[in-house]
């Protein structure tokens, strides 16, 4: 468990980086609450576009080590790829769990109206995977960190918007709601309406099914070894 | 004015980073069309379209970032890479720093220009005057490279100073309410107004359509007047630091 521990140390290591994965998500706990929109507080509604820009902070790891030539000796030491992938990526999961943590059970603390904190903490778990797997599998198309990030940055607003996070999907177009299904953060969106609305457990399920089926997805994308 | 040959390949260099060029131009044609698909022709009660405050916000906001390359490019030719070659040059270093944040405004400026070229003519925005709002993306494009310079002269670590402007540019954006509306407090009362260069330049804008001119003056000359102190502060903060760093 080398690998799993210093990507911890790593992961903590940067100043920015310990504030982000700190103070920024119990920031998010203070958001204040929508009128009409959206069912849960500011805070939570945005939380989504947070893990998938932590995730893509995290999973730079991956990106400067094959850049600065450490996969290339890891290829020699005797440790496989599998499982120095596996290690990283275990570690990067452990601090997005312990974000959503953060974030559920800090606001049940304070009081915050979640409707259903067990299922929201579940359904943040499996958006927190997707979201490292779609990370993992872009930063595999990138040499260089900082265009990998600022272009990914672009593209999670867009995400966001289509997806409905930023804006109520019910004044989109009707064409514009049948792509929005396409994006994981529409799945994102229609399991934290389901929280507020308290509908049968098997659409929450199947919202579950769909953000795994796309984690499934990435992951298969992003885990292959690339050695420039 | 021998600085005045560098412009034409400080220019070049900017528009070369292609980086810059889709953060700031395509990200912001893509995101205004995506509202108008959204909005779709929606009109408020006065006539006015829903897509005219979306549009001005957008074309500001990206200018809260417009300082990005004038810091970059100030720091790797004065202060990093190129500092001990720019130093051999028969030229007036303090005029090749100006010539440098000039051609970073006038570079901003210009991609603001096309946004609103093409909010006008491919979405039927209709800007009134064209003019004062080219004036206050002036005003706020010297301003973020201002403010830019200063977090990059004032700190020691450059990583930290892009952190800080990146606090600044979102900062601002979240105390002005676009992402959510901000709490009831004295405080973010001041900062959702008259303490905000983005709500200042989009008060100014909007009471100019109304024909409220010395309400629009007031708030542009409250910007220019920020700009300025900030202007003397960087001019200060520059001129120990370049003098810190001599070898």
């Amino acid at each position: 468990m080398t690998v799993f521990k210093f990507s911890l140390k790593r992961s903590f290591s940067n100043k920015t980086n310990l504030l982000l994965l700190t103070l920024f998500p119990i920031a998010f706990i203070f958001f204040p609450e929508g009128e009409y929109w959206p069912v849960l507080p500011y805070g939570y509604q945005y939380f989504g576009i947070v893990l998938l820009f932590i995730s893509i902070r995290l999973t730079t790891i991956i990106l400067v080590d094959r850049a600065k030539g450490v996969v290339k000796r890891l290829a020699v030491a005797p440790i496989s790829y599998g499982s120095y992938l596996c290690q990283n990526l275990l570690a990067f999961s452990v601090i997005l769990v312990m974000q959503c943590a953060i974030v559920v059970y800090g606001g049940v603390l304070l009081g915050v109206e979640l409707y259903q904190p067990h299922w929201l903490m579940l359904l943040y778990v499996s958006f927190s995977f997707t979201s490292l797997a779609i990370a993992l599998a872009w930063i595999s198309i990138f040499r260089s960190k900082e265009s990998a990030f600022l272009i990914y940055m672009s593209l999670v607003t867009l995400l966001a918007i289509l997806g409905g996070l930023l804006m109520p999907l019910q004044i989109f177009p009707e064409a514009l709601i049948r792509i929005a299904v396409l994006f994981p953060t529409y799945w994102l969106n229609q399991g934290m309406s389901w929280i507020a609305s308290e509908g049968p457990v098997g659409d929450f399920i199947l919202i579950n099914g769909v953000l795994w089926l796309y984690t499934i997805i990435f992951m298969i994308l992003g885990s292959t070894r690339k050695i420039h | 004015m021998r600085v005045l040959s560098t412009v034409r390949f400080t220019l070049l260099r900017m528009l070369r980073n292609y980086i810059v060029l889709l953060l700031l131009l395509i990200v912001p044609i893509v995101l205004i069309s995506l509202f108008s698909l959204i909005l779709s022709g929606a009109v408020t009660d006065t006539g006015e379209p829903y897509l005219k405050q979306p549009a001005v916000s957008l074309v500001l906001c990206f200018q809260l970032f417009g300082g990005s390359t004038v810091m970059y490019m100030i720091h790797s030719e004065l202060f990093t890479e190129h500092r001990a070659r720019m130093q051999m040059l028969p030229i007036s270093l303090t005029m090749y720093a100006f010539s440098i944040m000039l051609c970073g405004v006038v570079y901003s400026v210009m991609l603001g220009v096309i946004l609103m070229t093409f909010t006008q003519f491919v979405l039927g925005v209709i800007w009134e005057h064209w003019l004062w709002t080219i004036y206050l993306i002036t005003l706020m494009a010297i301003l973020s490279s201002v403010v830019y310079l200063v977090f990059m002269l004032a700190v020691k670590v450059y990583k930290t100073a892009e952190r800080l402007s990146e606090v600044y540019g979102i900062g601002f954006i979240l105390l002005a309410g676009l992402f959510f509306p901000m709490p009831d407090h004295a405080f973010f009362r001041f900062m959702g107004s008259y303490g905000n260069p983005l709500t200042l330049s989009t008060i100014a804008i909007h009471e100019m359509s109304m024909n409220n001119t010395s309400k629009a003056w007031f708030a542009a000359n409250i910007l220019l007047a920020a700009t300025i102190i900030l202007f003397l502060v960087m001019m200060v903060v520059g001129r120990r630091r370049f003098m810190r760093d001599r070898v």
